[in-house]
C-alpha cells in the first residue's frame, strides 16, 4: 500500500473515494440497468448509511456481479466490490437465501452424483419439460444453456491414467469443480501440458475453492471451504507450486482467502499459487526446459476474464498463445461476459447477463475468429450459449499445439465437444 | 522476477503516452497504474495551452511562453518536442474518429455550462462545436439525464434547447456509459436522430451530450448527422467523461497488441533503490507482493487526485519514492482566500521539479535517482486548469520522458 | 407596501420563530422578519447538541436544571428534530477521578440521569475511544437539528396567524415620540423598501443586538465569541462523547446523520457578519479531540464552519428583568430608552423556548392578557415524521423511473422530488435557501455533482420566465462553498478540491471574467 493507505476499515472505506465517478465507466452491470445504482452508490455511497445495528435495505445489491471491473479503476484505491460483498451478505444473512441458491453453491455435493449418473442427467436436462419445472420451481432460467456432465470426473481419469515415466520437478493443480464434472479436457489438456514442460503434476485432495459462496454472500461457508483447502493443500503440497487454470478459483485461492476471509496459512498459500499460463510463461522466459509448438494455422481471439484482471497478472495466456506459430490472436475488446458466474442462470438477471453478453458477442462477430480462447469457465459457457460457438481454454489449444516425437498426445477433437445448446 | 526495459508508473495519459512511445521504439514495457487519470475528468480534447488567444499562432504562443515561463514543463520539451508528441498522439487516431486543430491557434468550444473552453486539438465529434453560431444551433437535452442540463448551456449560449425524452421506456436516470453504450446500437441512435429532427427549426448545428457512442462515435455522429441534416458536435459533461474513455480504451488496445505488460487496480507500494539507482518497484495485490525490475523508470502517478502527490497537513510528499517536493509555504499559503482569484491557487504549482531531462531533481539540483523520470500532471511550475494545458502536458513530457530514458 | 402588526419580531433564529409560535399560539398573530434565511444567526451554526445539562452541572447548577427541563420538553414537542442518541461523558487519566465523582453527584442534584461504566463497556459501546480512557458516564445528550426545528417553529407559527418574511432587513427604527412604532425595511431580493408599523417591537437577533439598538441610539454590553467546528465525512460515534473536566475548548464530538461535527473554540469576534475559521483553529481541534479519538488525525474532514455567540456581560447591562444567568429580556423603555422595544438575547439553543416564553409572557402581561404558554405541551406539526438513515438509503432502491426517484446528490441520496417540493411551497428565493432544506451538497464532496445538476433543474424552470442564466449562481455557490472548505484542504479533501476545481475550473471553465471572453462563466 502506498504512504496514505495502511488498512483501511469497512466503515472508513467512504472516506477514501473521492466522487469522481471512475468506477461508473467500468461497471458493466449499471451500463445496462439503472436498477443497480452502479459502483459509486452502491458501495461508498452507500456504506456512509449503513448501520451494523440496523437491518438492510439493500435489495439491488444483489445485482453487483461480482467483476471487481470497478477495483480495478479506482484511482484512490477503494475495494468497492468487497465493500457490495459485505452488504450483500448482511442483507442475505437477514432475509434468507432460496433452496436454489443454497443448493447451486454446493457443486461439490451434487455434481460428483450428477457426473456420474450423467448419462441419464444429461439427456434429461435438455428435455423441455425438466427446464421448465427448474424454471417454475427453482427459478434457473429455462433459456440458459446448462453445461453436460462428465464421466469419469477429472480427478477419476487423473487417478487412473498411465503416467508417463520419467521424474522432473513436481507441480500440484488445482482443477477447480467445473473442470472436474463438466470440462474434463480442460484439466487433461492441463497435465499434459505441464508434462511436456518436463513437470511431474500432483493433484492434490481438494474441495470447491468457494468462491459461489462469495457470490450469495455466505462468507461463513466460503470460509469454511477455505479452511479445509488451505489446511489440506499445505499439508500434502508443501514447498510445491500449485497452479489453477480457473482464473476465478485462482482469484479467491489467491486473494480471497486471506484479506478477505483471513484464514490462517492464505498468505502462504497465496505465494505458492500460480495462474497456469502465468506459470509456463514464467518457464518460457526463464528459459527452463520447454516445449516447443507446431504451427496452428488458424485466427483466435482471446478473452480475458474480469477475475484475471482482479488477478492483475497482465495477460500470460495471450503472450504464450503469441509464442504458437502461425496463430493470429487477438485481443477480445470487450469488458465483461456478463455471466458472473451463476448469476446468468438466475431467472431475476438472466436479462442482465444477456444485455452484458451482447458487447462481447458484438465485438466477438466484428473479429470473425476460427476459435475463441478464454481462461475462465463462467466466460466460456457464457460465449457459447451466446454465439453457439467454438470456445476453448488456452491450455487446450497449446497442448493441440504441442510438437511431441513419438508419443500419442491424448487430443479431444473440438467438435466432439459435450455442449448441450 | 520479470524484468523490463522500461516501467511506467500511471496509466492516465502522460503514462500512457511514454509507454507506448517506449513500446514504439522496441522497448518491453510494463505500465501499472489506476483509474485513468484526467481522462475521466476532463473534456478530453487536447489542450496545449488555452491561455493564448484564438488569433495567436501556436508555435508562437507556445515559443513566448517558454521563453518566460523557463520552469514550465514545456520549456523542458520546447515547441519541436511539443510537435513531435502530438503528431505521434494524433496518429493513434487516424480518421474517421481523428483529432484535428480548426485553426492555427485555439479554438472555443461549448461547455455544459454553457460557457466556451478554448482548446487546441478536437476530436471529430465535436469539431462542429468550433464553428457553431448560437443563432443556428438547438442543443439537446434528455429527460432524466442529469449530468447534463440542456437548458443550463442553451440559456447561457442563448441557443434554442430542447429536452427529449429517450425513445425508449424505461430509460429515465440513464447513465453516461449507459446512454453511450445505447448510441452505438444503430436503431437507437437511428430513432434519436429522427426525433431531434421533428424539434428543428432549422438549426445548422446541434449539439448533444459528449455520450456519441463509445466503441464507433464516427459512425455514430455519421448517422445522427445524416438523419438531421446538420453538423452535430457533443459537449462534455460531469465524469466520467466517454471521449476520455474512449482515449484509454485505444491506448491499452494498442499497448497490449504491442507487447507491453499492463497491470490495472494495485498500487506501486515501494521502489528497490540502490546505489543512486531504482533497481525495481514493488506492488501490492494483498496479500502478495510483487517486485518487477528494470533498467528505467518513469513517474507519471498524476497529482492528488491520482495519488502521485499526498498532503499531509503540513507537508506535502511523493509516496512512491520519497523524491522531494516543491510546495508553496505552509498549508495557510495553499489556497487563496476566494475560490475564484484572478492567479492559481499556489497549491497548483506544487510538485516535482525536474532537470531538462525530466528526471526529479532535489532542492539543490542534483539528481534523485539517475535512472527515474517524471512526466505529467506531477510536474512542478504549471497549472493546467488555469493555462489549460493539461493534456498537452501530459502527452508532451510522457513522449519526452520515453524518449530520453531509452536513449541511455 | 406598508404593513401593520401588533407585535413585530426582528430575527429568525430559534428565539425569533419561537416567539412568534409562542405569540400565535396565544392568540396574538405577529410578523417576523429576517435578513437571510432561517437561522442565519448562531441558531445555524452551533453543533447541533441537545444538552443534557451534564456540561454545567458542576459550575453551573442553575443552568444544568434548566438545560435537562428544556431537553424533556423538546424530546417531547420536537421528536422529529432530534436523534435521541444519548452522550457519554468520558474521562482520560489528566482528567482525574474526583471530578467524574463530583460529576455524577452534581448531575444527580440537577436532576439529570447518570449512568456510570467502565472503560470496557464504554470502548463496547464507543469502539473509537481511546483505550486510556478511565470511565465514562452515559446522559441524556442528544442530537438536533436546529434548521428543522426553526422552521417547524415558523410553519407552526404561520398556520396560526404569524407572518414571516425572510430576506428582509430591518434598515432603521421609526420613533414616534418617546416609542419605537415600527421599522423600516428593505426586501433583498428585490430591493423593494417598505415601513411595518408595530406596537411592540421585539430585537431578537442574538449577535446583531447592538446592531438593531444602534439605530435607536442604545447600546447593551454583548461579547461576541466565535466558535468554529470541523465536520467529517463519516459518523464517529453513535452517541455524543464529551470530556468529563471543566468546560474547555475542544471537549465534544456531536454525531449528526452521516457526519460528526467537532468542536469548538472561543475566540473574541468583533463582527457578527465577518470571521473564519483559521488553521491554527483546525490544528488544535484536531489535536485536542484526538485525545477522545486517537485516529482522528487520519480522519477526513469536509468542511469547518464558525459561529458567534453573544453572550451577557454583567456589567453595563442595566437590565431590569434579567429572568434567568445566561439570558436577559430588556424592556428598554423601563431603562430609559423608548418604550416598545424589547431586546432578548444570549441564552443558547437549548433555552430558545424558555426565552421565547418569557418574552412572551412580558407580552401578554403588558397587554392586559392573561393566556398561559402551551410550547412545552403543542408539539410541533411534522413531529412523528422522522426518518433514519435507513429511509434515506431506500431511495436507491426508488431510482427507476416508474417511481421518479432521480436522486441530485449522490453523497447525500437526496432525490429530486425533495426539490421540487420546496419549490411547491413557493417560499424559497435564492439557491442557498434550497440548500438549507435539504442535504443536498452537504455530503462527501460538498456540492461538486448536484449543484450543477439542481441549477439545470431550476434553470428548466427559468427558461419559460426569460430570466438570465446560472453560472452566477453557481459561482456564488462555489464561492460560499469555499468558505467552508478551504481550511481542511489537505488529504483526501484536497484530493476532493483537485475533483471540484477540475470540473468547475477546467471543464465548465467558470472564472470571475466578465462575458464575452475566452474565460467565459457569466450571467
Amino acid at each position: 500500500m502506498t504512504k496514505e493507505e495502511k488498512p483501511v476499515p469497512l466503515t472508513k472505506l467512504p472516506d477514501v473515494c473521492v466522487r469522481c465517478a471512475t468506477c461508473m465507466a467500468a461497471c458493466p452491470v449499471s451500463r445496462v440497468t439503472p436498477r443497480f445504482p452502479g459502483p459509486k452508490q452502491a458501495g461508498p455511497g452507500a456504506q456512509r448509511f449503513r448501520s451494523a445495528a440496523e437491518a438492510s435495505v439493500d435489495d439491488w445489491i444483489d445485482l453487483c456481479t461480482g467483476c471487481r471491473l470497478c477495483d480495478t479503476v479506482c484511482p484512490a484505491g477503494v475495494p468497492i466490490s468487497e465493500m457490495n460483498m459485505m452488504a450483500k451478505a448482511k442483507y442475505l444473512d437477514e432475509r434468507g437465501r432460496t433452496f436454489r441458491d443454497w443448493l447451486l453453491v454446493r457443486s461439490d455435493l451434487f455434481g460428483e452424483m450428477a457426473a456420474r449418473y450423467s448419462k441419464i442427467v444429461n439427456p434429461l436436462l435438455k428435455k423441455k419439460v425438466v427446464r421448465w419445472l427448474l424454471d417454475a420451481l427453482l427459478r434457473i432460467d429455462r433459456r440458459r444453456a446448462l453445461p453436460a456432465y462428465e464421466h469419469p470426473t477429472f480427478r477419476r481419469w487423473f487417478r487412473t491414467r498411465q503416467a508417463p515415466k520419467g521424474g522432473g520437478p513436481e507441480v500440484a493443480y488445482f482443477y477447480g469443480c467445473f473442470t472436474n464434472t463438466n470440462e474434463t479436457d480442460v484439466g487433461k489438456a492441463a497435465v499434459e501440458i505441464l508434462e511436456a514442460h518436463g513437470l511431474k503434476v500432483v493433484v492434490p485432495p481438494q474441495r470447491c475453492c468457494g468462491i459461489p459462496r462469495l457470490g450469495v454472500g455466505d462468507l461463513r461457508g466460503a470460509r469454511e471451504m477455505g479452511r479445509w483447502n488451505v489446511d489440506f493443500l499445505l499439508r500434502t503440497v508443501r514447498g510445491l507450486d500449485i497452479v489453477f487454470s480457473s482464473t476465478s478459483c485462482g482469484l479467491m485461492l489467491r486473494h480471497e482467502y486471506g484479506p478477505l476471509l483471513h484464514l490462517p496459512g492464505a498468505e502462504e498459500l497465496a505465494r505458492r499459487l500460480f495462474d497456469i499460463c502465468e506459470y509456463l510463461l514464467g518457464l518460457h522466459e526463464e528459459g527452463k526446459p520447454a516445449a516447443t509448438f507446431q504451427p496452428i494455422p488458424l485466427k483466435a481471439a482471446y478473452f480475458a476474464p474480469c477475475h484475471l484482471r482482479s488477478l492483475d497478472i497482465g495477460l500470460p495466456a495471450l503472450e504464450l498463445l503469441r509464442r504458437v506459430p502461425g496463430l493470429d490472436v487477438s485481443l477480445v475488446e470487450a469488458e465483461c461476459c456478463g455471466l458472473g458466474g451463476l448469476y446468468g442462470f438466475k431467472k431475476e438477471k438472466f436479462a442482465i447477463a444477456e444485455e452484458i453478453g451482447k458487447d462481447l458477442t458484438e465485438a466477438i462477430a466484428r473479429m470473425k475468429p476460427d476459435i475463441i480462447l478464454t481462461d475462465c469457465e463462467g466466460c466460456r459457457m457464457q460465449i457459447r450459449h451466446l454465439t453457439g460457438l467454438k470456445v476453448l481454454h488456452p491450455v487446450q489449444l497449446l497442448r493441440d499445439a504441442l510438437e511431441r516425437q513419438g508419443e500419442e498426445i491424448h487430443r479431444v477433437p473440438v467438435e466432439s465437444f459435450n455442449y448441450l445448446g | 522476477m520479470k524484468r523490463f526495459d522500461l516501467i511506467v508508473i500511471g496509466t492516465g495519459l502522460a503514462g500512457l503516452t511514454a509507454a507506448r512511445t517506449a513500446i514504439g521504439m522496441g522497448a518491453k514495457v510494463l505500465i501499472v497504474g489506476r483509474g485513468m487519470g484526467a481522462l475521466t475528468l476532463f473534456g478530453n480534447t487536447v489542450d496545449l495551452l488555452g491561455e493564448i488567444p484564438p488569433d495567436t499562432e501556436m508555435e508562437e504562443g507556445i515559443s513566448r511562453w517558454i521563453a518566460s515561463h523557463p520552469e514550465h514543463p514545456y520549456a523542458r520539451t520546447g515547441w519541436e518536442g511539443i510537435e513531435s508528441a502530438i503528431a505521434a498522439f494524433q496518429e493513434l487516431f487516424p480518421p474517421p474518429y481523428n483529432f484535428a486543430a480548426a485553426g492555427r491557434g485555439n479554438s472555443l468550444l461549448p461547455t455544459g455550462a454553457g460557457t466556451m473552453r478554448p482548446t487546441w486539438l478536437i476530436p471529430v465529434t465535436m469539431a462542429a462545436g468550433a464553428a457553431m453560431t448560437p443563432a443556428e444551433t438547438l442543443i439537446v437535452g434528455f429527460r432524466g439525464f442529469k449530468d447534463f442540463q440542456g437548458d443550463t448551456v442553451s440559456l447561457h449560449m442563448k441557443c434554442r434547447g430542447v429536452t427529449l425524452p429517450l425513445p425508449r421506456y424505461g430509460l429515465e436516470g440513464l447513465t453516461a456509459p449507459a446512454l453511450a453504450r445505447l448510441m452505438d446500437e444503430t436503431s437507437f441512435r437511428e430513432r434519436l436522430g429522427e426525433a431531434i429532427r421533428q424539434q428543428m427549426a432549422g438549426e445548422r448545428f446541434i449539439g448533444l451530450p459528449a455520450v456519441l457512442g463509445l466503441r464507433d462515435p464516427a459512425a455514430v455522429l455519421k448517422t445522427l448527422e445524416t438523419i438531421t441534416g446538420a453538423r452535430v458536435f457533443e459537449i462534455p459533461m460531469l465524469p466520467p467523461s466517454i471521449p476520455g474513455t474512449r482515449i484509454f480504451h485505444r491506448f491499452r488496445e494498442e499497448l497490449i497488441a504491442k507487447g507491453a505488460t499492463f497491470r490495472m487496480g494495485h498500487p506501486v507500494s515501494g521502489a528497490v533503490v540502490k546505489d543512486g539507482r531504482c533497481e525495481g518497484i514493488r506492488i501490492d495485490n494483498p496479500p502478495l507482493v510483487a517486485e518487477y525490475r528494470a533498467d528505467r523508470f518513469i513517474l507519471a502517478t498524476g497529482r492528488f487526485l491520482g495519488g502521485g502527490l499526498w498532503a499531509e497537513m503540513e507537508r506535502i510528499i511523493e509516496p512512491v519514492f520519497d523524491i522531494p517536493v516543491f510546495q508553496p509555504g505552509e498549508r495557510g499559503q495553499w489556497f487563496g482566500e476566494r475560490f475564484f482569484e484572478p492567479e492559481a491557487h499556489p497549491i497548483h504549482r506544487a510538485g516535482v521539479v525536474t532537470d531538462a531531462d525530466l528526471r526529479p531533481v532535489d532542492t539543490l539540483g542534483r539528481v534523485v535517482l539517475a535512472n527515474l523520470r517524471a512526466a505529467g500532471s506531477i510536474l512542478a511550475h504549471h497549472q493546467a486548469i488555469e493555462e489549460k494545458s493539461r493534456e498537452g502536458i501530459d502527452i508532451a513530457t510522457g513522449f519526452l520522458a520515453a524518449k530520453k530514458a531509452l536513449a541511455l | 407596501m406598508d404593513l401593520q402588526t401588533e407585535v413585530l419580531i426582528i430575527g429568525g433564529g430559534a428565539t425569533g420563530t419561537g416567539i412568534a409560535r409562542d405569540l400565535s399560539l396565544r392568540g396574538i398573530p405577529s410578523l417576523l422578519v429576517e435578513k437571510g434565511d432561517f437561522t442565519s444567526g448562531a441558531s445555524g451554526r452551533n453543533q447541533g447538541l441537545l444538552h443534557s445539562g451534564g456540561r454545567y452541572a458542576v459550575n453551573d447548577p442553575d443552568a444544568a436544571r434548566e438545560c435537562i427541563a428544556e431537553n424533556r420538553i423538546l424530546r417531547r414537542i420536537a421528536p422529529h428534530c432530534i436523534e435521541p442518541t444519548d452522550g457519554l461523558f468520558v474521562s482520560l487519566p489528566e482528567d482525574g477521578p474526583e471530578y467524574r465523582a463530583n460529576f455524577i453527584r452534581a448531575c444527580g442534584a440537577a436532576g439529570i440521569d447518570t449512568l456510570p461504566l467502565s472503560p470496557r463497556e464504554a470502548l463496547a459501546m464507543e469502539p473509537r475511544l481511546s483505550p486510556r480512557i478511565i470511565g465514562a458516564v452515559q446522559v441524556p445528550d442528544g442530537a438536533i437539528d436546529p434548521f428543522t426545528l426553526v422552521v417547524e417553529n415558523a410553519r407552526d407559527a404561520e398556520s396560526r396567524g404569524a407572518r414571516i418574511l425572510i430576506h428582509t432587513e430591518v434598515t432603521g427604527l421609526i420613533r414616534d415620540g418617546l416609542r419605537i412604532a415600527g421599522v423600516r425595511v428593505r426586501d433583498r431580493i428585490t430591493a423593494e423598501a417598505f415601513a411595518i408599523a408595530a406596537t411592540w417591537v421585539i430585537n431578537a437577533t442574538g449577535a446583531w443586538a447592538n446592531h438593531i439598538l444602534r439605530m435607536a441610539g442604545l447600546q447593551i454590553g454583548l461579547a461576541l465569541s466565535k466558535g468554529s467546528m470541523l465536520i467529517t465525512n463519516t459518523r464517529l460515534s453513535e452517541r455524543v462523547l464529551n470530556r468529563c473536566r471543566p468546560p474547555a475548548s475542544g471537549d465534544i464530538i456531536v454525531p449528526n446523520d452521516t457526519v460528526s461535527i467537532l468542536g469548538t473554540t472561543s475566540l473574541r469576534a468583533e463582527d457578527p457578519e465577518h470571521y473564519e475559521v483559521t488553521p491554527a483553529e483546525v490544528t488544535f481541534l484536531v489535536d485536542e479531540l484526538s485525545r477522545m479519538i486517537p485516529d482522528l488525525k487520519g480522519e477526513r474532514f469536509t468542511r469547518a464552519y464558525a459561529g458567534v455567540r453573544p453572550l451577557l456581560q454583567s456589567e453595563g447591562t442595566n437590565d431590569d428583568r434579567t429572568i434567568s444567568r445566561g439570558f436577559a429580556l430588556i424592556d428598554h423603555g423601563s431603562c430609559s430608552g423608548p418604550a416598545g422595544l424589547v431586546t432578548i438575547t444570549g441564552g443558547k439553543l437549548m433555552t430558545y423556548r424558555l426565552m421565547a416564553e418569557k418574552t412572551a409572557d412580558f407580552i401578554c402581561e403588558r397587554m392586559g392578557l392573561h393566556v398561559p404558554c402551551s410550547t412545552h405541551v403543542q408539539r410541533l406539526p411534522g413531529a412523528g415524521h422522522g426518518h433514519t438513515l435507513k429511509d434515506r438509503l431506500l431511495r436507491l432502491r426508488r431510482q427507476t423511473p416508474a417511481a421518479k426517484g432521480e436522486i441530485l446528490c449522490d453523497c447525500e441520496l437526496v432525490p429530486r422530488e425533495a426539490v421540487d417540493a420546496i419549490l411547491r411551497e413557493g417560499k424559497v428565493r435564492e439557491l442557498q435557501d434550497i440548500l438549507h432544506r435539504t442535504r443536498l451538497a452537504k455530503g462527501t464532496c460538498q456540492g461538486g455533482f448536484c449543484v450543477y445538476r439542481l441549477l439545470g433543474l431550476l434553470n428548466e424552470r427559468s427558461k419559460a420566465d426569460h430570466r438570465g442564466g446560472s453560472n452566477r449562481i453557481l459561482k456564488g455557490f462555489l464561492e460560499e462553498r469555499w468558505k467552508g472548505i478551504r481550511p481542511v484542504l489537505w488529504g483526501r479533501s484536497l484530493k476532493e478540491e483537485e475533483l471540484i476545481e477540475s470540473i468547475y475550473k477546467g471543464l465548465f471553465n467558470l472564472t470571475p471574467a466578465e462575458p464575452g471572453g475566452p474565460g467565459g462563466g457569466e450571467a
